[in-house]
């Protein structure tokens, strides 16, 4: 046969040796000498549409798979067949195939080659069926040796579905035991809505482990239990007796007590030291009051404390520096204000020296050099009498003619 | 219908009353919302009466209120809430509560200490439904009745584990009572004002408490 016409001017060559691919030239005969039309009517069509870009890797593929499948069967098939026949035959077939199938794969080679993309493959692929080939190359058969070929086509198929049911049922017990282990587990009592947050829990709770221990740790509990309720008892009983007591004394004796009370706590805060000029303020808070009272801190002088940076006299420091709170300094946020007084503009109750001065001065006329807040003095002193619109006294009214004047005066109604 | 929709929209509900209210006003509204949003109430607690009840509260393994960072709500805390829910029959709960009778008083006698350690692990498997009843019985009974019932509790000194916010701890059932008696907030509920005994002694509605050490208390006194 004649080596296939490439679309190139290049002339044709035969296939390259790679080592551990089937030699295409084994394969392409037995397919051929098969005798399965469809078969190489594949090969041939796989060949053909090589050249077209477009569709190459697709039906080259599509093709491969179904060379694959093809090749496969009638490997199983044709191995059948020969184990059927005996061994020493296939013997003589492995030699024979391989020496005549070596000149008529070249051809087929060639037309390899331009299938670049998928060539690999297929030759991979045929290298498996290659060597099942080996077993099953079809050699003349005497008429008393054949054996029907027909019916492993069926049970081919038989097989596929077999094995294809096998695989259904592997699953299917798969997932029968998954459920199983589930509902094992959930009658073991574990809980799924909690598996996320499963935390080492290294508390045991199994009671009996020591039972003289945990029945001492009961009697401790409850001897502190009833001594708790025991000395409630008792704080109660005194504060009744207490009151008893106060109603008791008379009035004088109560107050006498009062002021007692009173003045210890005066002592109390007096003891603490004062509070420096220009000190900040600060307070113990409100909320804590019985965490401080158990750590023994409820009692602090936290005003009349001294720190290292204390300043004894604040004038000596620049006026920058003379704030209350020394923790602002340098910062943006501090304020300018240093306290009411210097903060103020105006001159209240600052005005002693100013009224004698105004008197003395003013005689005469003039009256800090202003006409304008000269007094209106009453006495007489000043040849001027009153001035502006009193200066004259006012006239009788004109009165005129009583006609004219009530054209002019009379209502005016017509508003049109 | 099983859910919970007459129980939560307070406008209409027609249920029980616990002290003249609606019982799921016990639980604060953001603990309600957490149980209610909570996979096990989901689950768990669709549908139960008190029978099914018992079954969930013998699987329970640890008491507790709310957890984590999200707040999320322990089976103990839904269980009591659907406690609340079907406001059970007083003798159903001290079923619940005394599931073995016998000995809730520890005599500390040489004799009795056999039978003790066979009826603790007997009635082990059962103390957070003990726990359980026990809260529910603080929640929802009267001053003196609690007080008449839960006492003698204060006898089982069992381990319970409680869950807390970081992990769990350690605890016991007599402490886990004395907290519902005294303290103000135990499991993520604050616990409704209880008169204190001592008034309920004044009223001559309980008598004195007779610890279960008495006898060993009289010889410290001696002492």
């Amino acid at each position: 046969m004649p080596p296939p016409k490439r679309m190139t001017a290049n002339p044709s060559r035969p296939a390259r040796y790679r080592p551990g691919k089937a030699t295409a030239a084994d394969s392409n005969s037995s397919s051929e000498d098969e005798g399965e039309d469809s078969n190489a009517e594949q090969e041939q069509e796989t060949s053909a549409p090589a050249p077209s870009a477009s569709s190459f890797p697709k039906t080259v593929t599509s093709n491969l798979k179904n060379v694959d499948i093809n090749a496969r069967k009638a490997a199983v098939r044709e191995e059948a067949a020969r184990k059927a026949q005996g061994t020493a035959i296939n013997e003589d077939e492995f030699e024979t195939e391989e020496e005549s199938g070596a000149g008529s794969g070249g051809d087929r080679s060639e037309s390899e080659e331009e299938e670049g993309y998928s060539e690999e493959e297929e030759s991979s692929s045929e290298d498996d069926v290659a060597t099942r080939r080996k077993l099953i190359r079809p050699v003349f058969i005497k008429k008393g040796a054949r054996t029907a070929v027909a019916a492993p086509v069926k049970t081919d198929e038989e097989r596929w579905a077999e094995e294809e049911s096998r695989k259904k049922e592997k699953a299917n017990e798969l997932v029968e035991a998954q459920l199983e282990k589930n509902a094992l587990a959930k009658a073991a009592g574990k809980k799924f809505w909690d598996d996320e947050d499963i935390v080492e829990d290294d508390v045991d709770d199994t009671d009996g482990l020591d039972p003289e221990a945990e029945r001492a740790a009961w009697k401790l509990r409850e001897l502190t239990r009833v001594k708790r309720d025991r000395d409630a008892l008792i704080a109660a009983e005194k504060e009744r007796e207490e009151i008893e007591r106060r109603r008791n004394l008379t009035k004088d004796e109560r107050d006498a007590e009062d002021k007692e009370y009173l003045d210890n706590q005066q002592a109390e805060r007096d003891g603490k030291g004062k509070m420096g000029f220009m000190q900040k303020y600060f307070h113990k808070g409100a909320y804590f009051t019985e965490d401080l009272q158990d750590a023994g801190l409820d009692k602090r002088d936290i005003m009349g404390g001294h720190y290292a940076d204390d300043v004894a006299n604040r004038d000596t420091l620049p006026e920058y520096m003379q704030i209350r709170d020394m923790t602002k300094l340098g910062k943006k946020g501090r304020t300018r204000y240093k306290d009411m007084k210097s903060e103020d503009t105006g001159r209240f109750a600052d005005y002693g020296g100013g009224r004698g001065r105004g008197r003395g001065g003013g005689g005469g006329d003039r009256f800090g050099g202003d006409e304008r807040f000269r007094p209106d003095w009453d006495c007489g002193g000043r040849g001027d009498g009153p001035s502006g619109a009193n200066a004259s006294l006012l006239g009788e009214r004109k009165r005129h003619a009583p006609d004219e004047r009530g054209g002019e005066k009379r209502a005016r109604v017509d508003y049109g | 219908k099983a859910d919970a929709k007459a129980l939560l929209d307070d406008r209409g509900y027609s249920g029980a009353l616990i002290r003249g209210q609606n019982p799921a006003l016990l639980f604060e509204k953001a603990v309600r919302d957490r149980v209610t949003e909570s996979y096990y109430w989901k689950e768990q607690c669709f549908g139960l009466n008190a029978a099914t009840l018992c079954d969930r509260a013998a699987e329970l393994t640890f008491i507790g209120g709310t957890y984590g960072d999200m707040g999320k709500p322990t089976p103990f805390l839904c269980l009591a809430f659907k406690l609340l829910q079907l406001v059970p029959e007083k003798e159903v709960i001290l079923e619940y509560l005394n599931f073995e009778d016998d000995d809730e008083m520890d005599d500390g006698e040489e004799e009795n200490v056999l039978r003790n350690d066979i009826d603790q692990t007997r009635r082990g498997e059962f103390k957070y439904l003990r726990a359980l009843a026990a809260f529910y019985i603080r929640l929802a009974w009267e001053p003196v009745e609690i007080y008449r019932t839960l006492e003698p509790l204060l006898g089982d000194f069992r381990k319970i584990k409680r869950r807390t916010r970081q992990g769990f701890t350690l605890s016991y059932m007599d402490q886990f009572i004395d907290d519902l008696l005294t303290k103000d907030r135990v499991c993520a509920t604050a616990l409704w004002k209880m008169q204190s005994r001592t008034l309920l002694e004044d009223l001559d509605l309980l008598e004195p408490r007779e610890s279960p050490l008495g006898d060993e208390l009289d010889e410290i006194d001696r002492d």
